[in-house]
């Protein structure tokens, strides 16, 4: 589904991901940890098309295309979601409105029609129920004064609307409280499917214990440090990360 | 000291010869005498830095006179009415038609400035005496030499239906000059909402010099809209003053949405203590309008308070400008003030400038004031464009979410809805936008 070759990216001149190779196939839950500035939004980011960061080299296929190719709207509307870490407040535009109009540019690319009015309201009503989320979300601007954690179930609840093939959730689960961390788990667990792959990217191994991971990585110094299963996230939380970092250095 | 007689100076000059002696007449003369000493303001006068004069001192002007309109019926004229459901009065180049259904709404007294001035002078010689900023306000001095009618608008009580005055400017032929005065007073207490909609008839070039000035009595709470839509070939200069006594409220809602040059002035001096000001500004530049408005509160007194919001998007060649001051005179401690003014630049040959000031003479005060201009917030672009938003729609909804930080704050529905139907007219995708609604 999706491979990742040796991507080095810069941000404002500064060199941030250094040769990051993975491959994530179809069916599959990987789970991207590493320290603070390790570059795991930096890889998020540029995943989903954002154009100030520089790909310097390497290359991104996702389902036999060349993702870097695409603007990040393509990109969306071919089955791309990110979750972002820091979700932006944009007052003025209405949540809901903004899920329709994502879900109707996705539809149209794949030569849909729109969707019916009743029917989006419905649907939405009920992805709403199963994020516990109030009503009253609908008709606020977007993420206009949610709580940190109202942000992330909204991230959420906007991939359960658009159903994407690949998602990464960049600490969807920080700032959570224990309910909300069990609902956002089921809501992306809803979500799995041979068809489908997630990405995670966390700082707390109590996520995984809701979402099994396939495959757990360790970004550091803008590469991926070492890759293993669920055990490696529990050898972390003992661990920390300078064991890995260390020996990467020597 | 005499100004430079240009064309527009000398059509000035003879308007004034024509007119008629009143009872008003030493203060108009006075009037007179200091516009023609100083004549039209400069670049090298601060406040009109960004705005030359020079093309219009090269024209002339007439007076427009009352009855050179088709129309009859201000709903005809005016989309702010609710199609005709906001009473409304009629103001042809200054000369307002009092119709009967506006002269009777409970708690307002309305009556011509032509009929007081021949009746009851002496209520109006104080509006008309010179302020000591009366040398930077020269088109006042000029509207008060030279507005042949007006209204008197009293409100009484709290009032809930609104009014709308439609000001209509233009006639037949080149150079038709108005000067509408209205003077607005609210008693102790009273409340009101009156929309003030500037608007022309004809397309050729026209001028329109009003000047409306408000008293709000001690608790009186007004609510003011004035919206412009003249036309390409309209020059306006607008002038909103306004005293406020002890815990008044004025919100005020300054929408530019058209002609040619527009500027704008709203001066409020919170005279008592609790006084507050809300001001909004929409200030939209399209093709090669020219919007130059100016905000300037003053905090006479302790514990008032003044909120000044303006939203600028500049597009083609248009430049908005919007200034914005506030004083804290000596011994009005507590004061409370915040000034934001935000701009987005849709076209590279568009241009925004804004200055937050502020005069602080006393300790103890609470002033912030900020000002950005730039392109559509990158972060929350790129956002919309990772749903799956096309970047048309995406451009559209920020800078309709930008603006709503004023239109969120009209409390009249039908108003909002008729500002935003001319406002997206005059924005990129205005299709995408209506389907947004
Ligand atoms: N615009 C920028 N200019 C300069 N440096 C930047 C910029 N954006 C990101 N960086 C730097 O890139 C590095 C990687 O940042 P990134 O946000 O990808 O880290 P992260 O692994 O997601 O960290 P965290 O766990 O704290 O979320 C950091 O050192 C950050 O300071
Ligand atoms: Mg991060």
């Amino acid at each position: 589904m999706l491979k990742i070759t040796n991507l080095h990216v810069s941000v404002a001149g500064k060199q941030i991901l250094n040769g990051v190779n993975l491959s994530v196939n179809a069916g599959e839950v990987h789970a991207i940890m590493g320290p603070n500035g390790s570059g795991k939004s930096t890889l998020a980011q540029v995943l989903a098309g954002r154009e100030d960061y520089q790909v310097t080299s390497g290359a991104v296929i996702f389902e036999g295309r060349d993702l870097l190719a695409m603007p990040a709207e393509e990109r969306a509307r071919a089955g791309f979601f990110l979750g972002f870490q820091y979700p932006v407040e944009i007052p003025g535009v209405n949540n809901v409105y903004l899920l329709k109009a994502a879900l109707n540019a996705k539809r149209k690319s794949a030569g849909l029609p729109e969707v019916d009015a009743y029917e989006f309201l419905s649907l939405i009503k009920e992805k709403m129920k199963f994020m516990h989320m109030s009503e009253s979300f609908l008709t606020r601007g977007v993420n206009e004064g949610f709580s940190g954690g109202e942000k992330k179930r909204n991230e959420v609840l906007q991939m359960l609307v658009l159903e994407p093939k690949l998602a990464i959730l960049d600490e969807t689960d920080s700032g959570l409280d224990i309910d909300a961390l069990k609902i956002v788990s089921e809501g992306v667990n809803s979500l799995r499917g041979p068809q489908r792959a997630t990405i995670l990217v966390t700082h707390y191994q109590r996520l995984l214990d809701y979402i099994a991971p396939d495959q757990v990585h360790v970004l550091g110094g803008g590469r991926i440090l070492k890759s293993g299963d669920k055990s490696l996230a529990l050898e972390l939380e003992k661990r920390g990360y300078d064991w890995l970092v260390e020996s990467a250095v020597a | 000291m005499s100004a430079v007689m240009t064309p527009a100076m000398r059509s000035f000059e003879s308007q004034w010869q024509g007119r008629r002696a009143d009872a008003l007449s030493p203060w108009r003369e006075s009037a007179m005498q200091r516009f023609l000493a100083l004549g039209v303001p400069t670049v090298h006068d601060d406040s009109w830095r960004y705005t030359n004069m020079r093309v219009l001192q090269a024209q002339s002007f007439r007076d427009a006179g009352a009855n050179d309109s088709a129309l009859s019926a201000p709903g005809d004229a005016s989309w702010l009415t609710d199609q005709g459901r906001i009473p409304s009065i009629l103001i042809v180049n200054g000369h307002p038609r009092l119709s009967a259904v506006a002269a009777q709404i409970d708690g307002f007294e309305i009556r011509s400035l032509r009929e007081l001035v021949a009746t009851e002078p002496s209520r109006l010689s104080r509006y008309l005496e010179a302020t000591s900023d009366a040398d930077q306000r020269r088109w006042e001095l000029l509207n008060t030499a030279l507005f042949a009618d007006g209204l008197h608008i009293e409100i009484k009580r709290p009032i809930d239906t609104p009014l709308c005055l439609v000001h209509l400017t233009g006639g037949a032929g080149e150079g038709n000059a108005a000067y509408p005065r209205v003077i607005i007073s609210a008693a102790p207490g009273s409340r009101a909402t009156i929309i003030e909609h500037h608007l022309n008839v004809g397309t050729e070039a026209t001028l329109c010099n009003s000047f409306t000035q408000a008293e709000l009595g001690a608790g009186a709470q007004l609510e003011h809209y004035r919206v412009f839509t003249g036309h390409e070939d309209a020059t306006q200069f607008d002038s909103l003053d306004v005293v406020q006594d002890r815990d008044s409220s004025c919100r005020q809602f300054t929408i530019a949405l058209g002609g040619s040059v527009l500027r704008t002035t709203l001066q409020s001096r919170l005279g008592e203590a609790g006084a507050a000001l809300d001001s909004y500004s929409l200030l939209v530049g399209h093709g090669e309008r020219h919007v130059d408005s100016v905000v300037i509160a003053t905090h006479g007194a302790p514990a008032t308070r003044s909120r000044q919001t303006a939203r600028s998007v500049a597009s083609g060649s248009s430049r908005t400008i919007f200034n914005s001051k506030v004083i804290v005179s000596a011994g009005a401690s507590k004061s409370d003030s915040q000034q934001s003014c935000r701009g987005i630049l849709l076209s590279p040959t568009a241009e925004i400038d804004s200055r937050p000031q502020l005069e602080i003479h006393t300790d103890e005060v609470k002033c912030a004031h900020g000002a950005t201009t730039g392109r559509l917030d990158p972060e929350m672009y790129f956002y919309l464009l990772s749903r799956g938003l096309d970047r048309d729609t995406a451009q559209s909804l920020l800078i309709f979410a930008f603006v709503a930080d004023v239109l969120t704050r009209i409390s009249l529905p039908a108003a909002r809805a008729a500002i935003e139907t001319a406002l997206i007219a005059q924005l990129p995708n205005a299709e995408l936008l209506r389907a947004f609604r």
